[in-house]
């Protein structure tokens, strides 16, 4: 277990390090700080000190070690476009686009968990093929279609929710949190049911057929034949072997939240990282481009694993395919 | 000898039937016997036979679109084919158990040996925690498991395929059913393991009295196991006896055809081996008559016009119009 937990956390570095670097060569080549620092009628002499300060004459090897090393120390560099630390520009929308993200995840375990497997245990049931034919909908609706929808009826139509903002924000010193207030919650409501359909009808699909296919196995069968109720074939020794791949799409999706929300967050103007990422990218702001990139990839490594250090928990075999 | 009139399992006219796109296709046709308390009746015949068929309808197990269509089950003066689902959920693994062919895939790969035991103990005996788990410990030491306590907390790959068909065997005996249908409980293994298991399967059955139905194709496994044995070919029965008449003085042709066909040594040495002509017809392509006819060395007119019933003799039946004579060498 130890020498699993230990290649995984490796493994993690290493990409890390790999995509920093991209991210840094990004910094290195594209744009020009020079032109944006120095004054029209700055002499040779001023530029050449310049360079030298930002290390600019350096070797890449040596600009990349120091990159990282600012990293460490807390410093990601400042925005072109706003002259601001990076830092403190993607802190800021952190709170708003993490909090999404946790509401449409617990949304889409509550509701599409106990749907999906309801299916996988009755796939004829009128129920079940009503659900099927829901889910449909959700795999093939676009995210700003639903958002779309969902601010017609009910802020629209029904006055019920609001349709932008994050309501009253409650700062609790490091993290400026929604959650705390009733309006941060009616806020929250529509972006996170929006985001979360797709994932809901996708988990659905998922452990229908993962619980259809055990269902047939000859384990089940055994189980069966050794005269073991329905619910404990069903919710114990048939879901136990669907768990992996769930987890695991879970996981992924969260961290697609995190970091892809764009859509949804303009629709509800939701202050969070996609509309960060959506003004940098229109500013041209390569240094916060290049930062959000290396946060994008932690996100999917440190949740990927996380999920992956679950898996031995899981299912026994997979420390055996380590070893 | 026990007494012959009260069988533990008596099965009629069992018949099992396959829906192939709206036809319906015969796979087990009228097939009875019976299996008589601590006695072990082995089910012997080629593959597609019908013998794996037989052992799944008989606890209601068969996978669709096979169905139960006619004949009836009795379990100790229980009629099993009248059962609720739930009743039937008694049945299975508490007053039968039912060992699989493939440990490979027969055992939850997630679950523990410990709770899959403990499980199917809670299902049929109210016992506390800690009595379940001191049975399910002894079960995997009558097995001969060594180090249940170790064994108790592992997952089905972290053992050999030997010790997971003992961890079935456990699993089909720990809730002491009074019969156990063991479908070809040798088949995926390794012949050197082979017979370890088939001695195991043979203590187990002294020590408990357990009555046994040995579903097998391999007639050395018969010969070492069994009190007496079914012939099936083509879903219906072609013959049964007690094996050693069976095996000295087959009565049926393709009793005598099959155990030609075993490759056995003779008394000087020399192998011996005539095959069958032809192939078992497949579902659904039986013969008109005597379902063995087109093979059959001594078939006549009527063998290819009307099945032939069953008949009785004192401890046997066979279901041929033109039986081999008990001399016959």
């Amino acid at each position: 277990m130890l020498n699993y937990a230990a290649s995984r956390i490796v493994q993690t570095i290493i990409v890390l390090l790999v995509i920093s670097f991209i991210a840094f060569l990004l910094v290195a080549n594209i744009g020009d700080p020079l032109a944006a620092l120095l004054s029209a009628d700055a002499t040779v002499n001023e530029r050449l000190e310049l360079i030298a300060k930002l290390g600019l004459d350096q070797p890449l090897w040596t600009r990349f070690l120091h990159f990282i090393g600012n990293m460490l120390q807390g410093d990601f560099g400042f925005s072109y476009r706003t002259q601001d630390p990076v830092a403190n520009l993607i802190a800021e929308r952190l709170p708003a686009t993490v909090e999404l993200a946790f509401v449409s995840l617990l949304i889409t375990i509550v509701v599409g968990v106990p749907a999906g497997i309801y299916c996988g245990v009755n796939p004829n049931s009128l129920f079940g093929r009503f659900i099927m034919l829901i889910s449909t909908a959700g795999i093939t609706l676009p995210n700003f279609v639903v958002g779309i929808l969902l601010i017609a009826v009910f802020s629209v139509q029904l006055g019920l929710l609001p349709s932008f903002g994050r309501g009253t924000v409650v700062d609790l010193g490091f993290w400026k949190t929604g959650l705390l207030s009733v309006s941060g919650w009616r806020a929250i409501f529509l972006p996170a049911a929006t985001l979360s359909t797709f994932q809901v009808a996708f988990i659905i699909r998922m452990l229908r057929t993962q619980l259809m296919e055990v269902g047939q196995s000859e384990h089940i069968r055994f189980a069966r034949a050794r005269g073991l109720s329905e619910a404990r074939i069903w919710y114990v020794y048939a879901i136990k072997n669907t768990l992996l791949p769930v987890i695991t799409m879970l996981g992924l999706q969260l961290g697609n939240i995190i970091a892809f929300s764009v859509v949804t967050e303009n629709v509800f103007a939701w202050p969070g990282l996609g509309s960060l990422f959506l003004q940098s990218i229109q500013g041209a702001d390569i240094p916060v481009i290049a930062i959000y990139l290396i946060f994008v990839g932690l996100v999917f490594m440190v949740i990927n694993l996380i999920v992956e250090l679950l898996y031995p928990l899981i299912d026994a075999r997979v420390l055996r395919r380590q070893s | 000898m026990i007494n012959a009139a009260t069988p533990l399992l008596d099965v009629r006219d069992l018949t099992v039937t396959i829906n192939r796109d709206g036809r319906l296709v015969t796979a087990l046709d009228k097939v009875s016997f019976f299996v008589n308390p601590g006695e072990v009746l082995g089910i012997v015949g080629e593959s597609g036979a019908g013998k794996s068929i037989t052992g799944a309808a008989i606890i209601d197990l068969l996978v669709p679109p096979l169905k139960r269509t006619g004949g009836t089950i009795t379990l100790a003066g229980e009629r099993l084919d009248q059962l609720s689902p739930k009743a039937m959920r008694g049945v299975r693994g508490g007053k039968i158990g039912f060992v699989f062919q493939d440990p490979m895939t027969s055992l939850n790969p997630v679950i523990t040996i410990g709770q899959q035991l403990c499980d199917t103990i809670q299902a049929h005996l109210r016992l506390g925690g800690s009595l379940t788990k001191k049975r399910a410990l002894d079960w995997l030491d009558r097995v001969g498991l060594p180090n249940p306590d170790v064994q108790f907390k592992r997952y089905p790959h972290q053992l050999s395929g030997g010790m997971r068909q003992r961890v079935v065997i456990a699993l089909a005996l720990c809730a002491d059913p009074a019969l156990v249908i063991a479908d070809e409980p040798t088949t995926a293994l390794d012949v050197s393991v082979q017979a370890h298991i088939l001695e195991l399967l043979r203590d187990l059955h002294r020590e408990s009295n357990v009555s046994m139905m040995l579903i097998t194709h391999d007639l050395g496994v018969i010969a070492k196991m069994a009190d007496r044995v079914a012939v099936l070919y083509a879903g219906r029965v072609a013959e049964i006896g007690p094996a050693g008449e069976l095996f000295n003085a087959p009565k049926h042709p393709y009793t005598r055809g099959l155990i030609r066909a075993t490759p056995m040594p003779s008394a000087t040495g020399e192998m011996r081996l005539d095959q069958i002509p032809g192939a078992m017809p497949g579902l659904g392509a039986v013969p008109p008559g005597c379902a063995f006819n087109p093979r059959c060395f001594r078939a006549e007119g009527d063998c290819r016009a009307t099945i032939p019933p069953l008949y009785h003799e004192e401890s046997s039946a066979f279901s041929c119009f033109h039986p081999l004579e008990r001399v016959t060498a």
